[in-house]
């Protein structure tokens, strides 16, 4: 049986904002004013984020996350195939996870069956391949209608994989793309194709489409309470209707840890970088502070009904994330895991114990961190997390997924 | 009130129907009936001494049915195309505010003769450079994860105009009310919210077409279509009449100044029989 997959998500975000930012500014994405970008300090920036996930390659991370976000200081990946194309030439073992490419954005999705292919052939077959339709930020800084998006996002993917496992050319007769001539050169490595990972917010309509087509369903929430668990639940329940079984290695979620020597030190450590995070970097996405534009009547894609059923079971003006007031709050979340290798390992251990999946995706670098804070608690995790987390972890699965570990050999991580 | 469902070829369209004198087809923008409310405002009443007031709910907006073939402005006119024949209007009166007056304006100039006459109330579907049409949807996703201010102070002279309050509070209003205000963003999302925004490059060399004595109205203070695009509506199309200003109207000029409105539509009405 397989133990969890452990992997470095780094968001990249833009540490040197001016301390009033949160009293000036109403957001930090789509409108913050790019006039804050400092480009004589953000000079090797991007180096230095790029180096930070090539020392998880040599801590042995299982694989390295990059995501797509545009015109904020929340992620200064606009393009994460850049990213992972620096990668593929600076680590030689972890996988590739590009969480993902934002399909409607595009002209076309060939461009991603492409650029796709590409990085699977530089990295030796390494890329997992993340498709994703992008949130409320992206329709309003890309001005794409959100209705049609959700309706040109399947299309654009499901057109990815055929110009992946069919020869071409061949004739696309799309609604949205319809394409003469597919015939993408180079073809990826990884047989039939790249493991495939959707992310959703537990909609139920994901849970389908990604269960139809026998992919990975990565939870986007970044807290990690009954909702966690549920989302588990109903892959599982979707996967059995579609004639398939839930193992952990169909599902992600994605967290954020920093470890030090004790608890104390951790939390004094790390404060300043999450409260960066929180305040700064979360502004107009997991905090009714200023103007959330993730989700909204303004993004319209939800049919009316749904809408209506999320109206009924939603308060307006709740606590997100980025609104938690004081250290104890945060702690409750489960998003943020601060501690020592201990505290950090027990903590962890009960989320994967009760929501039983086996991907974890962790942020360590937040907000403004000092690079040198990241790497010690990169290094701490590595060598006093992550062995007791992948032990405890094997004997579980085997335990309660008998049936997968008798198929594990051999099989990638989809 | 008379409200009826009409079927276009599967799909259900709801329709409210009053008044007396000839048809003249009403089509609803953001702080209107079917958008706000499910029954007449007084505007509406106004106009019911003049003609027979018939003011469908777009697609997917009050009890009106989902068009999903709607993606751009001439999908739309389609859809009314449909509700124009199953209503069995050879001829008629035709006005819109805000969307739904870019709609009337698209419809008159593909389909000059059927129009008798045709009135815009504040309404989208041009470019007028240096002159954004305002964003409904931005401002629609609450500040605060609770306030509406800044969608009142575009839709409205003020942000606290009452009836601004009342349709767009802050918090959580009546499930049915924000639903219903939803649909409609829904419904225009899908042909006004990609570029351009809220506006067809083509219909101003298009509006010459128009025929038809035409009323264009708006109000003075309107921060969502600027007067700007009044008088570029009155420039381009031949025969029209304004743009009738209204002094200390916002956008939602029908609602803020109803008799008004209204009673420019009835005499300008009247002249055409």
């Amino acid at each position: 049986m397989y133990p969890v997959q452990l992997f470095c998500w780094h968001f990249m975000a833009y540490p040197y904002l001016p301390p009033d930012f949160d009293e000036k500014y109403e957001t930090g994405w789509v409108t913050v004013p790019n006039s804050l970008w400092d480009s004589e300090r953000s000079k090797g920036l991007y180096q230095e984020y790029i180096d930070q996930l090539v020392y998880a390659d040599e801590l042995g991370f299982d694989g390295l996350v990059l995501n797509e976000h545009h015109q904020n200081i929340y992620g200064l990946m606009s393009s994460p195939n850049l990213i992972a194309a620096a990668l593929t030439q600076k680590t030689v073992r972890s996988k590739i996870v590009v969480l993902g490419n934002l399909l409607p954005l595009q002209l076309n999705p060939l461009r991603t069956a492409e650029e796709y292919a590409m990085l699977d052939n530089m990295s030796n077959g390494r890329i997992i391949a993340g498709f994703a339709p992008g949130g409320g930020q992206e329709t309003f800084n890309y001005n794409v209608p959100s209705v049609a998006a959700r309706r040109q996002f399947w299309e654009a993917a499901d057109l990815i994989v055929r110009a992946w496992t069919e020869d071409g050319p061949f004739n696309h007769e799309g609604r949205f793309y319809p394409l003469r001539y597919v015939n993408t050169w180079p073809k990826p490595i990884q047989k039939p194709h790249p493991p495939i990972w959707i992310p959703g917010s537990r909609s139920a309509s994901t849970f389908v489409e990604v269960a139809r087509r026998g992919y990975s369903y990565f939870f986007s929430s970044r807290s990690h309470g009954a909702e966690t668990d549920k989302a588990q639940k109903q892959f599982a329940k979707v996967l059995e209707d579609h004639g398939d079984h839930y193992e952990p290695r169909r599902m992600g979620i994605l967290m954020s840890a920093f470890v030090s020597e004790t608890d104390r030190q951790a939390r004094e450590e790390c404060e300043e970088g999450v409260w960066y995070f929180l305040k700064n970097c979360l502004k107009g996405h997991l905090r009714r502070e200023g103007r959330q534009l993730t989700i909204g009547p303004g993004i319209p894609y939800t049919p009316a009904p749904a809408w209506k059923e999320y109206l009924e079971h939603s308060q307006p003006g709740r606590k997100l994330l980025g609104d938690v007031e004081n250290w104890d709050e945060l702690d409750a979340s489960q998003s943020i895991i601060v501690g020592s290798a201990e505290t950090v390992t027990q903590r962890i251990w009960d989320i994967i114990e009760k929501s039983q999946v086996g991907n974890l995706l962790i942020q360590f670098h937040l907000g403004n961190m000092p690079p040198e804070l990241v790497r010690k608690s990169m290094h701490l995790f590595a060598t006093r997390v992550a062995p007791s987390l992948r032990e405890r972890s094997v004997k579980l699965f085997a335990k309660n997924f008998p049936a997968a570990a008798d198929s594990a050999e051999g099989r990638a991580t989809r | 009130m008379s409200g009826h469902a009409i079927e276009l070829r599967g799909r259900k369209a709801w329709v409210l129907e009053e008044g007396n004198g000839p048809p003249l087809l009403y089509l609803h923008g953001f702080v209107d009936v079917h958008s706000v409310t499910k029954e007449w405002m007084p505007f509406h009443r106004g106009l019911f001494s003049g003609a027979r007031v018939i003011a469908p709910a777009h697609p997917g907006c009050g009890e009106s049915e989902d068009n999903d073939n709607i993606d751009s402005i001439e999908d739309v006119v389609f859809h009314y195309l449909e509700v124009i024949d199953a209503l069995g209007l050879e001829r008629f009166h035709l006005a819109g505010a805000c969307v739904g007056g870019w709609i009337a304006a698209e419809i008159a100039v593909r389909h000059p003769e059927r129009v008798c006459s045709l009135t815009l109330v504040g309404a989208t579907g041009l470019l007028v450079p240096g002159s954004p049409i305002g964003d409904v949807f931005i401002n629609s996703q609450p500040q605060r994860g609770v306030s509406l201010a800044s969608l009142r102070e575009m839709l409205f002279s003020r942000e606290d105009h009452p009836q601004a309050l009342a349709w767009f509070p802050d918090g959580r209003g009546p499930i049915d009310n924000e639903v219903r205000r939803y649909q409609m963003l829904r419904f225009s999302s899908q042909f006004g919210f990609k570029p351009p925004y809220f506006y067809h490059w083509k219909l101003a060399h298009r509006l010459h077409r128009i025929n038809a004595p035409s009323l264009i109205i708006w109000g003075e203070a309107d921060r969502m279509v600027p007067p700007t695009h009044g008088h570029a509506y009155a420039q381009h199309i031949t025969n029209a009449m304004g743009p009738k200003i209204i002094q200390g109207a916002g956008h939602a000029v029908q609602v803020e100044h109803p008799e008004d409105t209204a009673g420019l539509i009835v005499d300008f009405l009247a002249k055409q029989q």
